[in-house]
């Protein structure tokens, strides 16, 4: 379980986020939304340990501290992180990225295992494993990084914004992949602009303005509430 | 013939010594400029074994290896990676690094002066051998096998093995490598201090047939860069191309033109690589 307290990040003078606090449990999937700029990205990327800003409060996973820990460290406590952009290794093989996935302590014990999940996930990458990364369409570097991410045997994955660049199509595919997911146990963290498709998979989400949270419900009633559908699922989004 | 012959025996050493520059810049991302005195260093070693115990080259790159590494890992750990960690981009990272290694290389120099003044002469397997029709020395042969040996288990390890793709994913992104679990610095540091390692070992090779002495790093450093930017940073074929490229214009300048005018041509190659393929031979544009 991911336990946020308080967490408060600032670039110099500029705080982007203000005492936040969440939690994601295991087998959860929890939807973050916010507009551009509210800070969903540096609550992610400090949780990750690659934010450069200074981060104060508290972030802990089933009791590990985590904060202000260095990314490796972080990984080897139970987190797997996918971001903006995707973070594959372009110039390396499909197959060479998902091995390089299982780097870390925790995740060589269960590699064979999660391999096996993440190719009955993605069976397109069995017949793609010697693609270089760079190479392959959005929606195919999209599944190398979550593959990448789910090697690494996490406790919670967190992606930042995947649907983004992503077709209508490979939209959907996306997000019913992830609902899998939480199959395995894992929780998930979700950051999105997507918030109709998000909220659909997702069990709990939460409301994200100007680096604090500012509403937090379960999904179903996020969808049906008008305040969140004025803001997040456009104005069209209300009468269906 | 023969030409094209000396000019790839010399490109077997140019390549060895480009990897280890394309270790330290491609994955540790410090651009060394303090590179050819670790070059030198080597051969100084070479010439003292040789003239005080009648150790052959090849064994003194046995020992050079392992004090290159640790002496670089050394001076990774303590001098560079404040300043890794300091640095908010790669842009501030280079110019730090550049500044630091830039006044390495004159400590280096100076301390290496202070040890041995004069040009490191010394004779190793300097006779004649015959190979395809033509007459090589046979310290440029020996040296080119063992280079070649050394870059080929190298290259072998760094795509073939998990370490080594470890390595080549810290070369693509930092960022990346450590959303993986991979300790970036320790990944970093190992690179740089093989790098050097490899370096050092390329100078008491070059040493076997070049006559080096302690100044003459700087003109190393040069050639390893003008490889690892023609062969593009962090692609270890490009800079085997390249490193053949510029042996050969290297010998079919000093043989038909004049041997001053190497370094010239060099420097033409390295300008006209900077104007009109700043990505590298087979690079992609960024």
């Amino acid at each position: 379980m991911l336990t946020i307290e308080n967490l408060s990040v600032s670039y110099g003078l500029h705080r982007a986020l203000a005492g936040v606090s969440l939690t994601v449990n295991p087998g959860e999937i929890v939807v973050m939304l916010g507009a551009n700029g509210a800070g969903k990205s540096t609550l992610l990327r400090a949780v990750a340990g690659i934010c450069e800003g200074g981060a104060t409060g508290h972030i802990d996973i089933s009791g590990k501290d985590l904060l202000s820990r260095k990314s490796d460290e972080i990984v080897e406590a139970g987190i797997a992180f996918v971001p903006e952009g995707r973070g594959i290794f372009g110039d390396l093989t499909v197959w060479e990225n998902l091995m390089l996935g299982a780097y870390s302590k925790r995740a060589q014990r269960a590699k064979d295992k999660n391999l096996k999940w993440v190719l009955e996930l993605f069976p397109k990458l069995i017949e793609r494993k010697d693609q270089i990364a760079r190479t392959m369409s959005g929606g195919e570097q999209q599944m190398v990084a979550i593959g990448r991410a789910m090697m690494a045997n996490p406790e919670v994955l967190m992606l930042d914004e995947p649907s983004l660049g992503l077709s209508p199509l490979l939209c959907q595919e996306l997000f019913g992949n992830l609902s899998h997911i939480r199959e395995t146990g894992m929780g998930v963290l979700l950051v999105e602009q997507n918030a109709k498709q998000s909220l659909a998979i997702a069990d709990r989400g939460y409301l994200i303005e100007n680096g604090e949270i500012t509403g937090e419900n379960n999904a179903q009633a996020m969808l049906n509430d008008p305040a969140v559908q004025a803001a997040y699922l456009g104005a069209g989004a209300a009468k269906d | 013939m023969d030409i094209l012959l000396s000019g790839l025996l010399l490109s077997g050493t140019y390549a060895l010594i480009a990897m280890g520059l394309n270790l330290q810049y491609g994955v540790a991302r410090i651009m060394n400029l303090a590179n050819g005195e670790m070059l030198v260093l080597g051969g100084l070693a070479a010439f003292w074994m040789y003239t005080a115990a009648a150790l052959s080259p090849l064994l003194t790159a046995l020992i050079a290896a392992p004090l290159a590494f640790s002496g670089n890992w050394l001076l990774y750990r303590y001098l560079l990676l404040p300043l890794v960690r300091r640095a908010k981009t790669q842009g501030q990272l280079e110019v730090d690094s550049i500044l630091a290694t830039f006044g390495m290389s004159f400590a280096l120099v100076g301390i290496m002066v202070s040890i041995h003044g004069e040009y490191f002469t010394y004779s190793y397997l300097a006779e004649p051998f015959k190979i395809l029709g033509q007459t090589v020395a046979l310290n440029r042969l020996v040296a080119f096998i063992v280079a070649i040996g050394i870059g080929g288990g190298l290259y072998y390890w760094l795509t073939h093995t998990y370490q080594g793709t470890a390595v080549r994913a810290v070369s693509v992104s930092t960022e990346a490598a450590g959303l993986v679990g991979i300790n970036v610095e320790r990944v970093s540091a190992f690179a740089f201090a093989l790098g050097g390692a490899v370096t050092a070992v390329g100078g008491t090779l070059i040493s076997t047939f070049i006559t080096l002495e302690a100044s003459v790093g700087v003109i190393f450093t040069m050639k390893a860069l003008i490889i690892i930017i023609m062969g593009g940073v962090g692609d270890i074929r490009g800079a085997i191309v390249a490193a053949v490229i510029l042996g050969l214009v290297e010998t079919t300048v000093a043989s038909v033109i004049d041997p001053g005018l190497t370094l010239v041509a060099a420097y033409v190659i390295f300008l006209a690589i900077l104007l009109f393929r700043p990505q590298g031979l087979f690079g992609r544009r960024a």
